[in-house]
């Protein structure tokens, strides 16, 4: 069993349970082993707009992983890309010294030696043994949305096509189910934008859900994905343009392709029942 | 967060518009930071999804990303930026956590976690004299 140490964010830790529950699952029967980072805080990424002390919040995290002798694993592109820039800014002697000031007085110390991953790249480093799992092809056609920070800036990502992302469907592939492509597939979905302005948030994801409207399942793999496509649906004018389509995480899908059940990961019983009728 | 100011950003670039192109929120009809790049005086540097796809198409690599976070600091933010930046001086989280979300993990069979501990933000983030990291 190999351990890695999982961040979640405020998102996932606040809103999604479900999303971390069936991570966690999928990973297990991948033989990785999802640990708890005590003391984790937000990533940084909501100061950086205001002052760049963004870099001492999210050096704290990394250290705290770097404490457990543990690499980190990601569930949102936003914790990804912010997590990974300030391990690039922090090869600055100076601002490595300033940030692990404070570090030292916790106890703590920024090396930059935990990498930092975002679960869909977990995912593609174990593609073998992820299709092993599958235990029956899945009956519905899936559209995928890419967490866009996972990919973006690439010099700092190193992680699959930046601005046409491969990862996230050859997985779904490897469970056998069709995947569907539509003209919004690398869109993003307009959840940071939401908090700018609402309107122009929701009118995203509408589009987003309408293009993708042919599949019966949009897979996401990221907190803000997740938030604006499948939890503010109802506040769009027209409940997403895409009637029926139903949005999952990643790792619920690939546990379904596992045969594990509904419950074990966070899909719930209004959700499986409009899975089942997708599969009639 | 680079150390150049925005004129010295904005040096490489030559405004071909390619990053306004793939903008989601001047495809939306609103004008974000592309539209400064191309010389226009209407946007807000607040009008972004965060998809960095402009700052990836750009032929020039000007810094896209560190020229909005400059203009931000000049503007003022929308309502639910700031929200989110209290929420992280108080409490080290973004959104409110409290002893409901180990209930709730517990709920969902996910082990408790243990939060940041008190006074740890104000540690991290307190100014430091002379340090570069004091917003």
């Amino acid at each position: 069993m190999t351990k890695m140490a999982l961040f979640p964010g405020c998102l996932v830790l606040q809103r999604m349970p479900q999303y971390e529950k069936a991570a966690i699952r999928v990973l297990g029967e991948l033989g990785i082993q999802l640990e708890n980072m005590p003391g984790a805080a937000c990533c940084g990424a909501p100061l950086e707009s205001f002052s760049d002390r963004w870099l001492s919040l999210a050096a704290y995290n990394v250290s705290l992983a770097e404490r457990l002798g543990l690499d980190i694993v990601t569930l949102c592109g936003n914790c990804t890309s912010t997590l990974l820039r300030a391990k690039a800014a922090l090869v600055d002697p100076d601002l490595r010294l300033e940030a692990n000031e404070p570090l030292e007085k916790l106890g703590l110390r920024f090396e930059g030696s935990a990498t930092v991953k975002h679960l869909v790249e977990i995912l593609t480093e174990n593609l073998d043994e992820l299709a092993q799992k599958v235990t029956g092809e899945l009956p519905w056609r899936v559209a995928v949305t890419h967490p866009c920070q996972a990919y973006r800036p690439h010099e700092i990502a190193l992680f699959d096509d930046p601005l046409q992302p491969k990862a996230m469907s050859r997985i779904v592939k490897a469970t056998g189910a069709e995947v569907v492509h539509y003209d919004a597939e690398f869109d993003c979905c307009g959840s940071t934008l939401y908090l700018a302005n609402e309107r122009l948030g929701l009118e995203a994801g509408r589009r987003k859900l309408a293009s993708a409207g042919r599949a019966d399942v949009l897979v996401d793999a990221c907190g803000n994905c997740q938030l604006l496509l499948e939890r503010f649906r109802g506040l769009m004018p027209d409940g997403g343009g895409a009637d029926g389509i139903v949005v999952l995480t990643l790792p619920q899908l690939l546990g379904l392709a596992m045969n594990i059940g509904a419950d074990e990961l966070g899909v719930g019983p209004a959700t499986a029942r409009a899975l089942a009728k997708k599969a009639a | 967060m680079s150390g150049q100011n925005v004129i010295e950003l904005l040096k490489s670039c030559t405004q071909c518009g390619l990053c306004r192109e793939v903008c989601i929120v001047e495809q939306l009809g609103a004008h974000s930071i592309t539209s400064f790049l191309c010389g226009e005086e209407d946007y807000s540097s607040w009008l972004c999804s965060s998809c960095w796809r402009c700052q990836e198409v750009c032929p020039q690599g000007v810094q896209i990303h560190a020229i909005m976070m400059k203009k931000r600091r000049e503007e003022e933010p929308p309502s639910g930026h700031e929200a989110n930046l209290v929420s992280v001086l108080r409490s080290g989280y973004a959104l409110l956590m409290d002893s409901d979300i180990n209930s709730a993990r517990i709920f969902h069979g996910l082990e408790p976690v243990q939060l940041i501990p008190p006074g740890y933000v104000e540690m991290l983030l307190e100014e430091r004299e002379g340090g570069t990291t004091g917003g």
